[in-house]
């Protein structure tokens, strides 16, 4: 739980990374062409503009909640809380309640959102605030939308107050929205009881957390290595890394591979799953048996063998011997530092952290690989799950539960991958996220252009009203990305706004391993248990990852023998594992039904 | 039986005498002070003893929609899951040494510091020390916790010397080996704490009659016999009631510091109680059980605080209360 909440967050992190880089980079990046006929004056910053629905007639060809196709002829209210992340920045006299997407919403769709509270979302606050209502037993807005632990959905869920979505989905949903959750099976999994699901997805670009493997290039050329094809290949090339001084210092400070399995052996950084892959294991989920049935990872014999080639590399002096005290983003220093010359991570290492490389070693190189393959040819990767970062629950008692899908077709319609010429094309508003210059350019910058950008609280960042959406980034399509970057890296030359801003802003490095990534997509091993947490596994989770966690961690280094991997196993099942492993696969057989 | 006559007469009339006084002038003479403890009572009241009573969810099967009325009773069940666990053993000695070598060094480095910077006669530079051992004490253990894991790293200052000036081969893990990590995590407790005990101990210090030691000197006391005959026993008392009331903290191993310094290979020597109930309690949700292991830690305490404070009576003839 608590590690997908992390990638959760570094899903929106690099979300607001990539915006924020689009901001700088846009500045030089002339966008000439002016929005053609831009019909009413958007530039009123009042974004109350071309309300086309204007034409329809009010009461006539709504359907029996009011919908007219484009809005509710009768504006209606939907209640709802919120945290407001850090993320979000206000023009001076506006707040979450009070805005300009309000207000757009409230007059161009009818829906007006009313916060029951709204708490700045710092130390949790804003899950804490939920749980207690939960506990206080409050009444409940019409939506409650979550980007967090799935502890926190599954609470609200087993709350008994929000409804099934079955009917809505199917019945509300636009096309959009159900081909994006229809781009992976599992999309709904997490949430479904019974068959019904309980809560609506928030969708994020897909394949965005699956993994490359990042040599150093430099070091590469310099000792005439080739492009690694399985783990041997690898194994020569750490080699070369660790005793033949990449760095040209003269000293033995480098060495082959960074990795940080403090937390365990399934990072989104610095990963080491892979190893376990090449195996035909997966660490730390649930993989699928040859005989359908779920088994754990982390106590299938072909982990017994990636451990015994994890402790070669620690003999060898291949991987740093502080590896099993560092976690995921304190063991990518090892790499950024400059000691180390490969790295297992996502297609966006280049955006972050690999800037601190660069920093650090003026003038280092780097490339994404194909994750090699083991002994016998296998060759797996984590990852495969839906993109999903968060969930929203609609009240039973909500006088509209349609409202929210309306919403969120909206922005899918709209705001997803808008085109040229359209409403949204630079960004939700003028005079907030976007300006225009006299020369017609588009400009993100406001402290450049002060007048351009009136009522700034704070000029150095750019006020996105997107982020006041109830579904946080309005809406992402999740094969955008990847497509994109695909197009790109094809050398297509960019059409849409969205291409363009991910041509000024993606480095080739970073394009490169996008296109790594879907060659690969096949060694993708999906977590098999989407769940809520078992009751054995509430009380005995801990208990069974602490036995996985230290006796992998002393097998590595060298203070148990190999053997007691077989003990942790018999250990695992007797503690508790075999109950799991029963559980695991009765709500799968549930689930799967 | 005379005597105990005598005695009961004695309460008797020495009660009427308090019930006279508080009646009439007692109350009429101190009600400001009253009022002026109010405030500080209700506060007290309100955050201290009101929120004792979520110490029900002990005993429940707690579930925060359920709240504290609906959630289900399950008795002593939690407390049975926390002495079944199989590393309860391991997990209670590691926090009552880790705990326990805490307080004794916490006692004894400060106290002897505090006697030789008291020997200091030049005022500024026993200033200077005062203030810049105390520093540590306000730094966090997250940051701490970042620049030890760098200094104790295989290539770190520390092993870099070790190497280089005494020919030490192999680096240490000093934080992936479990009986340096005990020790590191001690030692630099001891570093961060031993300012403010100094502070306290620099206070007694002072406050030693000045007389005793001119009457020492009339007997021809050297410095040392001073030290051994004047200044260790006027500090006694106040070492006393540090000691014990340390003793409370026998099961507080001190979780900022283990949780921002450990690793999967110390868990054998290194995991404490609070460690343990953050990843069962806390990360899997099990508020029910996190806090009947609280109400575990605070009843060990809180026996030990009242044994300490007896046998310091006992022994040193010391009253705290």
């Amino acid at each position: 739980m608590h590690n997908s909440m992390k990638k959760l967050m570094l899903v929106s992190l690099t979300g607001v990374l990539a915006a924020s880089l689009a901001a700088c980079g846009s500045n030089n990046n002339t966008n000439g062409n002016k929005p053609s006929n831009d019909p009413a004056a958007t530039s009123s910053g009042n974004a109350a503009a071309t309300n086309n629905a204007g034409t329809d007639n009010a009461g006539s060809g709504a359907d029996e909640t009011g919908w007219d196709g484009k809005k509710y002829v009768e504006p209606i209210t939907l209640t709802t809380v919120k945290g407001v992340g850090t993320n979000y920045f206000f023009k001076t006299g506006e707040t979450m309640e009070n805005n300009v997407l309000q207000k757009y919403m409230k007059d161009n769709l009818g829906i007006d959102v009313k916060y029951d509270w709204v708490v700045t979302d710092t130390n949790d606050a804003y899950k804490t605030k939920l749980r207690l209502m939960l506990s206080s037993g409050e009444k409940m807005p019409d939506v409650i939308t979550y980007r967090g632990d799935m502890e926190t959905v599954n609470m609200l869920i087993d709350s008994g107050q929000f409804m099934s979505v079955n009917e809505l989905f199917d019945k509300y949903a636009g096309d959009e929205y159900k081909k994006a959750a229809a781009l992976n099976p599992d999309t709904f999994l997490p949430v479904t009881r019974d068959g019904e699901k309980m809560a609506l997805p928030v969708l994020d670009y897909a394949y965005n957390d699956d993994m490359v493997l990042w040599l150093r290039q430099d070091w590469m050329d310099k000792l005439g290595l080739q492009a690694p094809k399985t783990v041997a290949d690898l194994e020569a090339i750490m080699d070369a890394f660790t005793n033949k001084d990449p760095d040209g210092n003269g000293k033995p400070d480098t060495f082959g591979m960074a990795l940080g399995f403090k937390n365990g052996f399934l990072n989104w950084m610095t990963d080491v799953s892979w190893l376990f892959g090449a195996y035909g294991t997966m660490p730390g989920q649930w993989n699928k048996a040859a005989d359908g049935t779920l088994s754990f990872g982390s106590v299938d014999p072909a982990a017994k063998q990636a451990l015994s080639t994890l402790k070669t590399w620690m003999d060898k002096g291949w991987i740093s011997k502080d590896s099993g005290l560092k976690d995921d983003t304190s063991g990518s220093e090892f790499f950024t530092k400059g000691q180390a010359g490969a790295i297992v991570g996502r297609n966006w290492l280049p955006d972050w952290p690999f800037g601190d490389l660069i920093n650090n070693v003026p003038g280092a190189k780097y490339k994404a690989y194909p994750i090699p393959a083991g002994p016998d040819g296998k060759i797996g990767s984590q990852s495969g799950n839906p993109s999903v970062n968060g969930w929203m629950l609609i009240n039973k008692k909500a006088a509209h539960p349609e409202a929210l899908l309306r919403y969120y077709n909206f922005f899918f319609d709209n705001w997803a991958n808008p085109q040229k010429g359209s409403e949204f094309e630079n960004g939700f508003a003028e005079g907030y996220d976007w300006a225009k210059l006299p020369d017609g350019t588009i400009t993100k910058d406001p402290q450049k252009y002060p007048d351009l950008f009136p009522n700034y609280a704070d000029r150095t960042h750019l006020v996105e009203p997107i982020y006041y959406s109830l579904t946080f980034e309005g809406a992402r399509q999740p094969a955008l990305y990847a497509d994109t970057m695909i197009k790109l890296y094809n050398g297509e030359a960019p059409t849409t706004p969205y291409e363009e801003q991910t041509k000024a802003v993606r480095k080739p490095e970073n394009l490169e391993a996008m296109k790594i990534v879907m060659d690969q997509k096949d060694i993708r091993m999906k977590n098999y248990f989407q769940g809520p947490l078992t009751e054995t596994m509430k009380s005995k989770n801990e208990l069974l990852n602490k036995l996985v966690n230290e006796s992998y961690s002393k097998i590595i280094y060298g203070q148990a023998p190999l053997d007691s991997f077989d003990t942790m196993v018999e250990n695992w099942k007797k503690s508790g594992g075999d109950q799991v492993t029963k559980e695991v696969n009765d709500w799968y057989a549930s689930a799967s039904k | 039986m005379g005597t105990t006559t005598k005695a009961i007469a004695g309460n008797e009339v020495l009660q009427q005498e308090m019930d006279k006084s508080k009646s009439r002038g007692f109350l009429k003479r101190t009600w400001p002070l009253h009022i002026m403890l109010l405030p500080a009572v209700i506060l007290q009241f309100i955050f201290v003893y009101v929120p004792l009573g979520g110490l029900v969810i002990a005993f429940q099967d707690y579930k925060p929609y359920d709240g504290i009325f609906h959630s289900k009773w399950v008795g002593l069940e939690h407390f049975k899951f926390m002495f079944d666990y199989p590393d309860i053993k391991q997990v209670i000695t590691n926090t009552a040494l880790i705990a326990g070598l805490k307080i004794i060094c916490g006692i004894i480095v400060p106290f002897v510091f505090a006697l030789l910077l008291n020997e200091v006669s030049f005022n500024p530079f026993k200033r200077t020390v005062q203030t810049l051992v105390y520093l540590p004490y306000f730094i966090s253990w997250v940051f701490l916790g970042g620049i030890l894991n760098d200094m104790l790293a295989s290539d770190g200052i520390i092993n870099s010397v070790l190497h280089n000036w005494f020919g030490v081969k192999e680096s240490i893990l000093f934080l992936g080996d479990g009986n340096w990590f005990r020790f590191v995590v001690v030692l630099s407790d001891v570093w961060q704490q031993f300012g403010y005990g100094t502070i306290v101990y620099l206070a007694a210090l002072a406050g030693v009659n000045p007389a005793l030691y001119e009457a020492a000197e009339v007997d021809g006391a050297t410095r040392w016999k001073q030290t051994w005959h004047v200044t260790i026993p006027s500090l006694l008392p106040i070492v006393i009631v540090v000691g014990t009331l340390a003793l409370g903290n026998i099961l507080n191993a001190g979780f900022d510091q283990i949780f921002n310094l450990y690793n999967p290979l110390v868990y054998s020597k290194g995991d404490i109680i609070d460690t343990f109930v953050y990843r069962t309690g806390i990360l899997n949700g099990q508020y029910s059980l996190a806090t009947a292991v609280g109400i575990f830690k605070s009843l060990i305490g809180f026996v030990l605080i009242i044994v300490g404070y007896k046998l310091a009576q006992k022994y040193a003839d010391y009253k705290i209360f």
